[in-house]
């Protein structure tokens, strides 16, 4: 159906509200209660546009279209209309902005700068008084006075998570938003509360008083907490980072679950090592890749084993292959059998991994052992020395009854196995890269910050080891490691691997 | 919190109320107020209780039992008085009654008397400004009031009462 | 005294209600065509005594013809608004007037299970509904294939639980859903989208107890009582110091001067009139001389920039401050706002508190014009009309009363001796 908004014709599909149309449009009509992932509740009234020969301004989230309707989205009596309720919305407001961690990113600070400016005529006595500061859950602060009564956050535990916590109390200007006594806040995805909570009520317990928004950086990329491979923004400052958010893609829901968005800690957890740890102490990082060239050049290729992993990308697997290949070792396993899938209904995958399509893909290409025959082959005694991520290694060495020496790759404070050498690796926070989410989907990991001087990300660190040992495998730059993804992978052949915005699904 | 335990007579009649909706939730107001018919009010235990019994959340229950001003909370005294305070009532003088009442039961507005026999409150509107000024105890209600009548009517309840016991 | 139709009668029993010619318009109705039904209403030009006065059989017709769900009838009897005591009345007066009319618009429309949302207040006239639903229930007037049609009908009385906005028609169905009352979006309307999501007709109790009437009298007989789009009788309930307050049924159209005094008895011993709000407190307020000058009906009150609404009359007397009433009608919209649309919810409260410094002090100059303004702020921005209902009288009583909100803000005195 066509209709004009603002004088612009535009054509729509039956259904589509005045606001997604406008939107469509590049006009962006001021909401607050309006969530394109939520039920629409057209409580908070700041998105009232004029739509000519109708008595009454309606409200642009909950109004469909329909045939020659001729749509004012900033006529005086819109104009009019957004600066009221923004006064109204703000009378009994704290006003607290220094001290609210919202700053920055506060739809009351933002929509008063471009609809708002009346001067204040409502006494500060005369204020409703609320709860303030209060612990909701693991990750949520709930200040019930800055609460405009949206009720986003209400409806996103009705429909998205249908754990159904919260609810509007009492009525009137006593309403607030509560929990029941003792309960908490805290089912798997809480924080997308705070995101999508348009002021300073819901904040996140782990971000607030970090950093003023204002000063973050954001890097698209994709989170590595599963299989879904969801995309997220990272948010830094300063080299670390502070907070992942979720980040609009097609196909994806709006959301990141809790334990998603708490990845990034693992960057800066304390245990994480910087340098190369072996048993003769610390080594700088490249010292350490010299020491495990030392030890594997000492081995016949057979007495080599390579292990790669689902919790490292497309790049990092495709040089351990490379390397398996150079160095003509058969003791090498690329496989991970998963059944992966959405087990909550949201975003939550039963695969952990972000990358076991991925690693399948390099399996099938490049061959090795099944899990089950590698841990024999490790058991049978001919093994010894691994290479391979730390968590894979230290699981396959409990797994065989192994005691064998080892360089195991560290992207968390996670302990090494006994007779190890450490290597510090950098992870896909710190460096660009590709993973393949179960369904199959080509997913872009950005680095947004740096890794620790001299930590390299695994593909670099294969390829640097191959060198040392005498069995180049050319992978010097990420677009050598990106054409060898092609040229060796057949499914990856037309791949767009180097267009950071191209997507790809395998067929 | 303790457990609560539906009476064995409102377990009797949860499912005939039930029936008079197509969905079991909506009886969750007429289910609700017959608990407080029972116990005088309606106790927080109760909500989780109704929930689970209705298969609806606790948030919903007690987002319900704050809307509505029937529910009462907090256990209250036998006889609930409520002043009507809108227009018609006030400008009958329902402002001195309810002063008058204060005094006469030592409560401000809100408030129980100690003998735990009257819980006085305002109210708005009651729907039956004709007969102003008004006032209901518990499910009757009282029309044309003056303060002589209040103090008699105070003073019966009282001795129903206390035949009662 | 006019043609009764509604308060014709005092029922206190099925048989009683019998001997008064009941049931022999629901007969009738089974053996007429829904439509039919629907166009003896429209004929009528009966209009909703709720307050809105939107045409009955229009709003019936509303209904989709080809949906396969379920259809409900609603019958609205949250009589809360402040001046209105009719509802009550009526019930009490003739109870199987209200089912018989129900009964008769499940017909029309196709509704198998109808509601009676009745104020939880009034517990004495719920108790008294459910009796006589069980009554004509046991004598085959509800139920399975009523006078041997095919229609079958029964009913249900639900009590509210004290929430005056429940009497907002989708709010209303939210709370027989067991919801908060808070209002719905609209569009979809109730008649697509109403109770259980279903088709569903929501009409006040009154609207439903003249169906009887017109179907078995006809549209026309009906139409010819009345005033012009006006028409038949209505229920006014009037109160305040008049001689004989009450609830009396007029034929619209009468003169508020003959209802004040051949109905109401005039105004009480020494009191004089000052002002009149004609139709429940949610309407502007006339002055004396523009109330003795208008007729009650619903164009009349249009054109003297008030409304016929519920046909709630209160009477104000001279000596009766303003600001003191308009701050009684402020804390009652602010106590009964749901909560849910920012303007109602905050301006509800920032006006009761505004007003409330006129009457305890620290009012200022200026202060009145504030409170124009937030009222001014407040109506058509809103998802129901409660917002509307508070702008009303705040902005009528202030203009046409100004001077005393002024002499309040100004020397913090009441001409009226009220403080």
């Amino acid at each position: 159906m066509r209709l004009k908004i603002d004088g612009k014709e535009t054509e729509v599909k039956p259904g589509t509200s005045i606001l997604e149309a406008a939107q469509a449009m590049g006009v962006l009509i001021p909401r607050y209660c309006y969530h394109p992932s939520l039920s629409v509740a057209g409580n908070c009234r700041i998105c009232l546009v004029e739509i000519e020969g109708a008595p009454k301004l309606a409200t642009a989230c909950s109004t469909p279209c329909a045939e020659g309707m001729s749509v004012l989205t900033s006529s005086e009596k819109v104009r009019a209309a957004r600066r009221d309720v923004m006064e109204f919305l703000l009378i009994n407001h704290p006003l607290d902005c220094p001290i609210c961690d919202q700053a920055g990113e506060c739809g009351l600070q933002d929509y008063y700068m471009e609809h708002g400016r009346h001067k204040s005529r409502f006494p500060q006595a005369d204020k409703v008084r609320r709860q303030k500061r209060r612990d909701a859950g693991k990750y949520l602060v709930l200040d019930n006075e800055r609460c405009i009564l949206c009720t986003r956050c209400v409806r996103f535990c009705e429909e998205v998570t249908k754990t159904e916590e919260l609810c509007v109390r009492e009525r009137g200007d006593r309403s607030y938003i509560d929990l029941k006594p003792g309960a908490r806040l805290d089912n798997d995805y809480s924080l997308n509360i705070a995101d999508i909570c348009p002021v300073g009520a819901f904040t996140s317990a782990d971000f607030r008083f970090r950093k003023r928004v204002w000063f973050l950086e954001r890097t698209p990329s994709v989170c590595a907490g599963c299989a879904t491979g969801c995309p997220v923004e990272v948010h830094h400052s300063g080299g670390a980072v502070y907070r992942l958010m979720p980040r609009p893609e097609e196909g994806f829901p709006a959301w990141l679950c809790d334990e998603g968005r708490m990845t990034y800690k693992s960057l800066r957890a304390p245990g994480r090592p910087a340098a190369a740890f072996c048993e003769e102490g610390n080594l700088k990082p490249a010292a350490g890749l010299r020491f495990a060239a030392s030890r594997l050049g000492k081995l016949k290729p057979e007495q080599v084993a390579i292990f790669g992993s689902p919790f490292m990308s497309l790049e990092d697997n495709l040089a351990l292959a490379e390397l398996a290949a150079a160095i003509g070792t058969r003791n090498f396993c690329l496989h991970f059998s998963t059944e992966p899938g959405i087990k909550d209904g949201i975003l939550k995958n039963t695969d952990h991994s972000p990358n076991a399509r991925g690693l399948s893909l390099i399996h099938s290409a490049y061959g090795g052992y099944t899990r089950e025959q590698f841990s024999e082959k490790l058991a049978s005694g001919e093994v010894k020395f691994i290479l391979g991520r730390n968590e894979e290694v230290k699981a396959a060495l409990a797994a065989a009854k192994a005691d064998i020496p080892s360089s195991v790759f560290s992207f968390s404070d996670e302990p090494a196995p006994g007779r190890a050498c450490v290597l510090p690796a950098a992870s896909h926070f710190e460096s660009d890269c590709l993973f393949i989410n179960y369904a199959g989907r080509l997913r872009r990991a950005r680095a947004a910050v740096k890794a620790p001087e001299g930590v390299l990300p695994v593909w670099q660190a294969a390829d640097r080891i191959a060198s040392m040992v005498g069995a180049p495998i050319r992978l010097e730059t990420r677009a050598a490691v990106l054409e060898r993804l092609k040229s060796r992978i057949p499914e990856l052949a037309g791949a767009p691997l180097a267009d950071d915005k191209a997507e790809f699904e395998l067929k | 919190m303790k457990k609560f335990k539906f009476s064995p007579e409102f377990n009797t009649r949860v499912a005939a109320t039930v029936a008079r909706y197509p969905r079991a939730d909506a009886a969750l107001i007429p289910l609700m107020q017959e608990v407080q018919r029972e116990l005088g009010h309606f106790p927080e235990e109760a909500a989780q209780a109704l929930a689970n019994l209705l298969g609806i959340s606790y948030a919903r229950v007690k987002g319900v039992l704050t809307f509505y001003t029937m529910f009462r909370r907090e256990p209250g005294g036998r006889y609930l008085l409520q002043v009507c305070r809108n227009l018609s009532c006030h400008m009958a003088g329902s402002v001195k009654l309810l002063e008058y009442l204060k005094g006469r039961l030592g409560v401000e507005e809100g408030g129980t008397t100690h003998d735990g026999l009257f819980t006085l409150v305002a109210v708005e509107c009651l729907g039956s400004c004709g007969t102003a000024p008004v006032m209901m105890v518990n499910d009757d209600y009282h029309e044309n009031l003056t303060v002589e009548k209040l103090d008699k009517l105070i003073s019966d309840l009282r001795a129903a009462a206390k035949a009662q016991k | 005294m006019a043609e009764q139709i509604l308060l014709k009668h005092k029922v206190v029993s099925l048989d009683g209600y019998k001997a008064s010619g009941g049931w022999t318009a629901l007969e009738k109705a089974t053996r007429m065509e829904p439509a039919a039904i629907i166009d003896e209403v429209k004929k009528s030009g009966l209009r909703g005594r709720g307050g809105a006065g939107f045409p009955a059989g229009l709003k019936w017709s509303f209904i989709p013809k080809d949906s396969p769900k379920e259809r409900y009838v609603v019958c609205n009897a949250d009589e809360g608004e402040p001046g209105t005591f009719k509802d009550r009345e009526l019930i009490r007066m003739n109870p199987y007037l209200l089912i018989e009319g129900m009964a008769i618009a499940g017909r029309a429309i196709g509704a198998k299970t109808g509601y009676i949302y009745v104020r939880g207040e009034f517990a004495r006239e719920a108790a008294l509904l459910e009796k006589c639903v069980g009554e004509a229930r046991v004598a085959g007037f509800l139920g399975d294939k009523l006078f041997g049609s095919d229609f079958s009908f029964d009913l249900h009385v639900h009590k509210g639980a004290g929430a005056y906005i429940c009497g907002e028609e989708t709010a209303l169905l939210e709370s027989i859903e067991g919801r908060r009352g808070q209002p719905r979006l609209k569009p979809p309307f109730p008649a697509v989208e109403g109770l259980f999501a279903c088709p569903t007709v929501i009409n006040n109790v009154e609207t439903l107890a003249a169906v009887p009437a017109i179907i078995e009298k006809g549209g026309a007989w009906y139409a010819a009582i009345g005033a012009g789009k006006s028409t038949g009788t209505k229920l006014f309930s009037i109160s305040g110091p008049v001689k004989k307050p009450g609830v009396y049924e007029a034929e619209l159209g009468i003169p508020f001067k003959t209802f004040l005094e051949e109905y109401a008895g005039g105004m009480a011993e020494g009191k004089k009139l000052k002002a009149v709000i004609t139709g429940g407190s949610s309407v502007p307020v006339l002055t004396a001389e523009e109330a003795m000058a208008v007729k009650l009906d619903y164009e009349s009150l249009a054109a003297a920039g008030t409304m016929l609404g519920s046909g709630g009359i209160i009477v104000i007397a001279e000596g009766t401050c303003m600001v003191d009433a308009l701050l009684v009608l402020a804390k009652f919209y602010h106590h009964e706002s749901c909560g849910q649309c920012t303007p109602c919810r905050e301006g509800s409260g920032w006006i009761e508190k505004a007003l409330r410094r006129f009457e305890e002090g620290g009012a200022r100059h200026g202060d009145a014009d504030l409170l124009l303004s937030v009222a001014g702020n407040m109506p058509g921005r809103t998802i129901c009309t409660l917002a509307d209902a508070l702008a009303m009288p705040v902005i009528s009583f202030i203009t046409k009363f100004r001077d005393e909100f002024d002499a309040h803000a100004a020397g913090n005195t009441c001409r009226m001796g009220h403080k």
